[in-house]
């Protein structure tokens, strides 16, 4: 009675899903997908390239105003340090876990993510208050004597980087620490046997295993960040805008979603590029072992 | 025979009171061997007996809690595992995924400085001792589990290390690969002459392919022999009971004199031998009386030693006929006949007699299971 119900969900070796459930499991996420992604962004591509007439001047704009194109490299520069900058802090606290014993990993990793239930708003104020004239930083750095009067660290673009990279340090460390954690002991036994020392061993081994975790934090973190709103408009210089604020200017306050749309246009195009090209140099596939 | 030939290619191996403890569990448990330049030696034992241990101590990955390794003339003890310089195979092939075949090869030799074109030649030279030549260019994932293990092999001996340390190194692999590859590791033997440790708990693998093979149990060495000695003379019951099938009858003995007599529970009196005793017995004591299945011959009523048991299974397999009976202690009896006998008149609750001829017959101390 059940089975002509359970075949349609499994195949007859009651190993892999049925083409039927696997649609039927994967739908409400393309779904979602569809409504709030490929929609959106879909219509704001079509209004950069059709308002105010079928036109392709709202790209000539972005390109050949200087202004603009500055916004984006700076926006892609400000991404590329975040990476950096996690790539560096986080690293070592993977690796750390991946080595600890588990209960110290299970209390690094919730130190790691503890920090993700506080919102982001949350976070960079705890930054801008640090960084401020007489705030902990500069007090810190007068009381050693390193300088004599405070700095100016907030509203700078170095505020901004720092933020973020703490925001977003999470999402670098659980890959690289994903990564780390299947690689089998016996790979680090194998390389001393064979004469590795310790160092060789991570340099040859350890590390280019971990390299797809570091892909992947590294484009997330990447992603994100060029995206990133909050922290470059709370700690940045107003002087030198980030892309996303820039296009929440345009919307919000002169309303011009046609450009908007290009400038989110321009940002799609490097980001797919970007993501192609790093996959290809990369090569994802044999790094996670595919034939 | 590999012993006496190139004195250099191998190295001897002293193995002294060597203690492994995990807090209280006592992995390792005062093991002492001593194995010669170009022996190879089985370690074989139950699951938990402490075989990877020992072999952990020996690679550097675990120091001992007591006792000392010496691999030629040098205490080893201490060494960390990169210093040691002995080639070993791990169960999981551990070939490096990121690197082509040839660079995993090549890895010991770009360890020790040596060139690139040299290390790549000398890689290529270890791929064609494992017949892979011209495979170099493939990476481990393209590879079946038979080839990785024999790109394992060469990676382990390019550096022409003087002792190989293999851990289960065939069981990951089906039946017939096994085989070609015991074939495989026993050439490399004679071909290189090294040292060879080798690690399994398949006991017919041990048989074949090992100079001398070291039964453990509990982290400490039962008996430690040529494969004969330990087929024929197990030195104890867990060995007699470990190494292949044997039955074991509980007895009582008679009297201890020029032979021994002794009586089964099935009623007969048997004068056996003084040399069938392994350990020394008394009379009145309980002893165990161990014969092979395949020793049993049906027949011989009248006969010094022959016995009654009653059959309860007939299993025909082809080769050879399997009978099951007991004995009226309840002991169960196994005889491994050959095919082609003729049990015309022998049915399930039949009594059968079966004969032993004397060398086969083993007694020990204690008592039966
Ligand atoms: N790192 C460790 N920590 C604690 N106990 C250990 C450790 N390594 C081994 N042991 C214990 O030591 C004993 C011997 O283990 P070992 O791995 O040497 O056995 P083995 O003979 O190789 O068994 P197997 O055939 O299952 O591989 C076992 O009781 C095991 O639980
Ligand atoms: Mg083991």
């Amino acid at each position: 009675m059940t089975s002509g119900i359970r075949s349609q969900f499994w195949h007859s070796d009651g190993r892999r899903l049925s083409g039927l459930s696997t649609l039927l499991l994967l739908l409400p996420f393309f779904a979602i997908i569809a409504f709030v992604f490929v929609y959106p962004i879909g219509q704001l591509l079509w209004i950069s390239f059709t308002e105010p007439k079928p036109t392709l001047d709202n790209y000539a704009r972005v390109v050949t105003n200087p202004v603009y194109a500055r916004v984006l490299l700076r926006t892609l520069w400000t991404a590329v340090l975040v990476t950096g900058l996690c790539v560096i802090l986080g690293f070592p606290v993977a690796y750390y876990m991946s080595r600890a014993r588990a209960a110290v990993a299970a209390f690094v990793g919730v130190c790691v993510i503890l920090p993700l239930w506080s919102s982001v708003l949350v976070r960079t104020a705890a930054w801008s208050f640090l960084l401020q004239r007489q705030g902990l930083v500069n007090s810190g750095l007068m009381a050693t004597g390193i300088t004599s009067e405070p700095l100016k660290l907030l509203y700078t673009q170095s505020a901004v980087v720092v933020a973020m990279a703490h925001v977003l340090l999470p999402f670098m460390i659980l890959p690289i620490f994903g990564a780390l954690r299947s690689i089998p002991d016996d790979y680090m036994r194998a390389a001393a046997v064979l004469g590795a020392p310790r160092f060789r061993t991570f340099l040859e081994v350890i590390l280019p295993l971990s390299l797809p975790g570091i892909a992947s934090g590294s484009l997330l973190v990447f992603l994100t960040a060029l995206g990133f709103f909050i922290t470059p408009a709370l700690l940045g210089s107003p002087q030198e805008l980030m892309i996303a604020t820039l296009v929440s200017q345009q919307i919000r306050e002169v309303l011009d979603w046609p450009f908007a749309s290009a400038l989110v246009g321009v940002l799609t195009l490097f980001v797919t590029l970007l993501a192609l090209i790093f996959s290809k140099t990369l090569r994802f596939d044999r790094l996670m072992g595919a034939q | 025979m590999a012993m006496n030939r190139e004195q250099t290619a191998g190295a001897s191996i002293r193995i002294s009171r060597l203690e492994k403890r995990f807090g209280n569990v006592s992995a390792v448990d005062g093991v002492d061997i001593d194995i010669s330049a170009g022996e190879f030696l089985a370690l074989l034992g139950p699951s938990g007996s402490g075989k990877t241990t020992i072999l952990m101590s020996l690679a550097g990955f675990e120091f001992p809690t007591a006792g000392n390794i010496v691999i030629g003339s040098e205490d080893l003890t201490y060494v960390p595992a990169n210093k040691r310089n002995l080639g070993m195979v791990f169960q999981n092939y551990t070939l490096f995924p990121h690197m082509s075949i040839l660079d995993n090869v090549a890895f010991p030799l770009k360890m020790r400085g040596v060139a690139k074109p040299e290390r790549y030649a000398r890689a290529e030279e270890a791929l064609a001792t494992v017949r892979l030549a011209g495979y170099g260019e493939r990476f481990s994932s393209q590879l079946s589990g038979g080839q990785q293990q024999r790109v394992a092999l060469a990676r382990a001996i390019v550096y022409r290390p003087r002792v190989l340390l293999m851990d289960e190194p065939l069981s990951a692999l089906d039946k017939n690969l096994r085989e070609d590859m015991q074939l495989e590791i026993k050439r490399l033997h004679a071909e290189l002459g090294i040292t060879v440790i080798f690690v399994t708990h398949d006991q017919s693998e041990a048989l074949t392919m090992a100079d001398r093979v070291a039964v453990l149990k509990d982290g400490r060495i039962q008996q430690i022999g040529p494969s004969r000695e330990l087929y024929e003379r197990p030195a104890n019951l867990f060995t007699a009971g470990f190494i292949g099938e044997m039955n074991f009858i509980g007895v009582t003995v008679e009297s201890v004199g020029e032979a021994i007599a002794v009586s089964l529970p099935s009623g007969e009196h048997w004068n056996v031998p003084s040399t069938s005793a392994v350990d020394p017995l008394q009379a009145g004591q309980k002893a165990v009386l161990a014969v092979r299945p395949e020793r049993l011959q049906i027949g011989g009523e009248g006969a010094a030693f022959a016995f009654h048991v009653k059959l309860a299974d007939i299993v025909y397999a082809g080769s050879a006929l399997l009978l099951i009976g007991h004995l009226p202690d309840g002991t169960e009896i196994r005889a491994r006949l050959p095919g082609a006998s003729d049990l015309s008149t022998l049915t399930p609750g039949a009594t059968a007699v079966f004969s032993v001829p004397k060398e086969a017959i083993l007694l020990y101390a204690g008592g039966a299971k």
